[in-house]
């Protein structure tokens, strides 16, 4: 018990540091995204899914012994590059997104993964999937400019409730909201959409999905999906360029983007822009900071983890660690680098994702084919 | 001798636009102004007025042949382009008026073939096709309308699983320049 408690203290002192702990290799071409299990089920370790231009998607698990092994590949259903991939907020259910235009849905029974479903509709490369904090609505995006909305019908049935058009270019990632119904789109076009639904029919909450919280709306069930507010360039201090990504931080007021123009920008995304708006306040979201100068090359992905530290990977080949500046409150809220580890893989950084359930445990997929896990170490206070 | 310019006029052709189109020449001088010059003879004026005029006849007689034989030919192209078109419109719009017809059936015959956001689509959809202006290819939403068909079209055969499409038309529904590759060339 003493060595366990001193590795712990070993572990937490020192200057932070990420440590490279595993490297799963076994896709034979670049890996484009990572989707740990958010549920993985009583008693079993962590479970992370990879996608990639190998056209499967590789599903991995750690043994008694402490190493990775690739427990599955989920292999002749796309015909081309598996692009992203997302579990379901029960993790029973994993949704692969592909440049072949549709997004199969696997179910996950503790065994074995099997397609229970396919869903067609975009005209051309699907690039991100996204489930939504019920569970019961998927929406995915693609270079067709156009965002689809799914909804879940009992045994594996897909019902197409809306397709958002809004942006005039390829939309890169679809992201929604950890806790209310709003969606968040990126695009090429150099803005970032968040959409709220204006209504939903009445949900049965499953039993197994009531760890989430599911806003219920109850008016005329009309399915009409609104872009409330857009963040430019001009307006908003957005970005120059291409955004990439998006991901929200835990409590779901804050949201970090990342873009071509090689810097990470923090919204506050508190205003609750699915409620219907009340005329004279207008509420919205906001720039909070950017992070200049950190990555040379685009940055392609960014995700807070639930200690409210954002991880970053870019073209420079590199991981970066960001966390709020806590003492310098003047202009409010400001972010500082932690670390920044340099040629973390050997090519681009295609994603970056922090572990649910080990919020130390950081994995990172590259061009290069591999998925690293890498182990947050230190002190991260000054 | 010479004749004078409305002395030409009186004696000139059919057509009452060309006599308003010769222009009216002042008399006696040509505007010198109130100081008063040497007056021009009126022979130097006539004498050119002629030939000048004879142009003129020329021109209109072409305009006006050009005219007509434009018209004519115009009227015929338009009306091929206005076939073509019609007959795309037309045969989109009578595919999914047919797609309609065969899922209102199915509906009539059993309420719950389809679930009710499926049905409420179809009814959309069929909404939207009885309202296209067919007789007002002109009605600058005519473009709009269609995109939303063809929209709710895909959205209701996604959701029924079904690989129906209307052959007719290219596949993108919205004919934009290509992406330029990116820098780096990523997806």
């Amino acid at each position: 018990m003493e060595d366990a408690a001193a590795a712990a203290a070993a572990a937490a002192a020192g200057p932070a540091e990420l440590r490279e702990a595993h490297r799963l290799t076994g896709h034979t071409d670049r890996v484009w995204a990572l989707a740990w299990n958010p549920a993985p089920g009583p008693g079993a370790g962590p479970i992370l899914a990879s996608c990639s231009g190998d056209k499967t998607v590789r599903i991995w698990k750690r043994a008694p012994d402490g190493a990775w092994r690739c427990s599955d590949v989920l292999e002749d259903t796309h015909n081309r590059t598996v692009r992203s991939c997302a579990w379901s907020p029960n993790g029973k259910l994993l949704a692969t997104s592909s440049f072949d235009a549709t997004t199969a849905i696997w179910e996950y029974t503790g065994g074995d993964f099997e397609c229970v479903a396919t869903l067609e509709g975009h005209e051309n490369e699907v690039k991100s999937v996204s489930w939504s904090p019920s569970g019961l609505l998927l929406a995915t995006c693609s270079r067709d400019k156009m965002v689809w909305i799914w909804e879940m019908q009992p045994g594996n049935e897909f019902d197409c409730v809306s397709v958002l058009q809004g942006h005039t270019q390829d939309v890169k990632m679809v992201q929604w909201h950890p806790f209310l119904d709003i969606l968040v789109s990126v695009s090429y076009d150099n803005s970032i959409r968040p959409k709220r639904v204006e209504s939903l029919h009445p949900l049965t909450i499953d039993v197994d999905m009531a760890a989430c919280l599911t806003q219920v709306w109850t008016d005329d069930g009309d399915d009409e999906w609104h872009c409330v507010q857009t963040l430019t360039e001009a307006d908003n201090c957005g970005h120059s360029s291409t955004v990439w990504a998006v991901s929200f931080n835990h409590k779901g007021d804050r949201m970090v983007t990342c873009s071509d123009d090689r810097t990470l920008k923090i919204w506050d995304t508190s205003a609750d822009l699915s409620q219907p708006n009340n005329g004279d306040d207008h509420e919205s979201w906001r720039h909070l900071s950017t992070l200049t100068g950190y990555h040379g090359r685009t940055i392609f992905s960014a995700h807070w983890s639930s200690e409210d530290i954002i991880a970053s990977g870019a073209g420079d080949d590199a991981i970066c660690l960001f966390a709020e500046e806590k003492s310098n409150m003047v202009e409010g809220p400001s972010y500082k680098l932690i670390l920044k580890k340099e040629r973390a893989h050997d090519m681009d950084v295609n994603c970056v994702r922090w572990c649910p359930q080990d919020p130390r445990l950081l994995a990172s997929a590259s061009d290069d084919g591999a998925v690293k896990l890498w182990e947050l170490r230190g002190s991260l206070l000054d | 001798g010479i004749r004078s310019t409305s002395q030409l006029i009186a004696t000139a052709g059919p057509g009452d636009e060309w006599r308003r189109r010769v222009p009216t020449l002042p008399r006696g001088g040509g505007g010198r102004g109130a100081s008063g010059g040497p007056e021009q003879p009126k022979n130097d004026v006539d004498f050119l007025e002629p030939s000048v005029l004879l142009d003129e006849t020329h021109y209109q007689e072409g305009y006006k042949t050009g005219y007509h034989d434009g018209l004519a030919s115009g009227k015929e192209e338009a009306r091929q382009v206005g076939l073509k078109m019609g007959f795309q419109v037309g045969e989109e719009l009578g595919f999914y008026q047919g797609c309609l017809d065969v899922w209102t059936s199915a509906i009539s015959i059993d309420q719950d073939a389809f679930s009710a956001r499926v049905r409420k689509n179809i009814e959309q959809l069929a909404s939207l096709v009885s309202s296209y202006p067919l007789s007002d290819p002109e009605n600058e939403l005519v473009q709009d309308m269609m995109e939303k068909i063809r929209l709710k079209f895909r959205v209701i055969t996604a959701s029924l699983g079904a690989k129906l499409e209307y052959e007719g038309r290219p596949a993108s529904s919205r004919q934009d320049v290509e992406d330029f590759p990116e820098q780096r060339r990523r997806h």
